[in-house]
């Protein structure tokens, strides 16, 4: 479900590239220190982009900035950055994968995914005491997704919905007056997200006979539906007025949200084209 | 319209599970993507999923198919259809939906409506899904088109958008570099 909200670094120039890297090393940093080496590896593109927006909308300066080597480079120093928000960013990032490892658990019975969820579920607990509101309100709508999803519900703004209603609640940092648009802004991503998902996973879901919210709708649709989604997101977006990292969060929500999407495309193309030779 | 029952293959007193399991099992067997998308597969999987969403809806084809088949129900008039107008106007619309939900036939008419609706309650996929039927099942009508076309361009303005920063580049950079982004940490290119 996660990692579509990635920057095309094709089309970023060298500073913005090296900006998006330091984002994610921040945040990959700060999960280190927040929640332990093992939790680094759970760090996704998406909550970076929650960085990237929620620092444009709240006008942070950036905090701390700095360079050095970690596990994964350990042989060049490399620049990072963070604030308050990556901190937050940290702390969701957490949730999501504890919640999402508890769910491939149900799901598949994956032994794997039932212990990936016990290692974390210390930080979980850590982080369920610092946002209970929130833990809760993510925690109902998980539950409600899956009973729609075990309904077979062939309405696929229905489960879309819900799923977006998870991701709003996450974009909406604060109390304020920016949370109305910043969880509306998050509900119309995570539609996009949940939708992009089932479109990917659309075939492989038919051969095994699994649930998938599309099943109902012609194949040759998804394209529209998918920019469709887009469009209501990026509506919100412009109604936030960023200023600051405009350009990275733009290629973000107009093209790099399409990767993997055109990524497959391409690879079914060529298989397509290897068979009729 | 054929007894829902009998187009899943199960029997009237299947349970919920029984029932989706029948269907996604048809479901593999019949979608058009896994048929080279011949029309035979693409009549055959709308009256699947018709059956499927009757069921489901408890409509006259669910629950009370019986009793509506054996009393000669002619289904959906057009005093059904003025009363989902109505609804529509003063923006009740679920209210219409549930009028339409308990319609027996899906003509063009019905889908036109039902994508009004749906769209008024911002289902945007249900509502260009259903648009989309309309004008496949009556290309002629003009105001289907009109509303397939509204609910599609806002989609449009944003792929065009899109489209100026360049189509993706070529596919052997990009698989290395979606390899390492799966895996933690992919900055090593």
């Amino acid at each position: 479900m996660f990692g579509y909200v990635a920057a095309n670094r094709e089309k970023l120039n060298e500073d913005q590239e090296k900006y998006y890297k330091a984002c994610y090393c921040g945040l990959c940093r700060t999960l280190g220190k927040e929640h332990g080496a093992k939790s680094r590896i759970t760090l996704n593109y998406d909550m970076t982009f929650l960085v990237l927006i929620l620092s444009s909308v709240y006008n942070i300066k950036v905090v701390e900035k700095g360079q050095e080597r970690c596990v994964a480079h350990p042989l060049d120093k490399h620049d990072y950055w963070y604030n308050d928000i990556t901190k937050y960013a940290s702390d969701m990032n957490i949730l999501l994968t504890y919640f999402n490892f508890l769910d491939d658990w149900e799901d598949d019975r994956s032994l794997l995914a039932l212990g990936e969820a016990k290692v974390y579920h210390k930080e979980f607990e850590k982080v369920e005491k610092k946002y209970p509101e929130k833990t809760k309100l993510i925690k109902g709508k998980l539950k409600e997704l899956s009973l729609i999803e075990k309904r077979g519900e062939t309405n696929p703004d229905i489960p879309a919905e819900s799923f977006g209603e998870i991701l709003g609640e996450v974009f909406a940092y604060k109390k304020d007056e920016h949370e109305s648009k910043l969880r509306d802004f998050g509900k119309a991503l995570g539609k996009f997200i949940y939708i992009m998902d089932a479109v990917m996973d659309f075939k492989e879901d038919l051969k095994k006979e699994r649930y998938n919210p599309l099943i109902t709708v012609p194949s040759n649709m998804f394209k529209d539906i998918l920019n469709i989604l887009m469009a209501d997101c990026t509506e919100v977006y412009e109604s936030l007025n960023v200023v600051k990292d405009k350009e990275l969060i733009e290629n973000i929500l107009y093209s790099g949200v399409w990767m993997k999407y055109e990524l497959k495309k391409a690879k079914e193309k060529e298989k397509n084209h290897e068979r009729s030779l | 319209m054929r007894d829902p029952y009998e187009v899943l293959g199960v029997s009237r007193d299947a349970s919920d599970e029984e029932i989706s399991k029948a269907y996604r099992k048809l479901a593999k067997k019949y979608h058009p993507d896994l048929n080279n998308g011949d029309d035979y597969s693409t009549k055959k999987m709308s009256e699947i999923n018709n059956a499927y969403e009757s069921i489901k809806n408890g409509t006259p084809f669910g629950g009370g198919y019986q009793q509506a088949y054996n009393s000669g129900y002619t289904g959906s008039g057009s005093f059904n259809f003025e009363t989902v107008r109505k609804y529509i106007a003063v923006g009740q619309y679920i209210q219409a939906l549930n009028i339409l939900g308990n319609m027996r036939d899906r003509t063009a008419e019905w889908y036109y409506f039902s994508a009004v609706a749906h769209a008024g309650i911002g289902n945007r996929i249900m509502a260009v899904n259903h648009a989309q039927m309309a004008v496949n099942m009556d290309p002629s009508n003009d105001e289907y088109k009109r509303v397939l076309d509204l609910l599609q361009n806002r989609g449009r303005t944003y792929q065009q958008r899109s489209q100026t920063f360049g189509s993706f580049e070529d596919i052997g950079t990009m698989c290395v570099r979606f390899a390492l982004l799966n895996m933690f940490c992919c900055w090593c290119c």
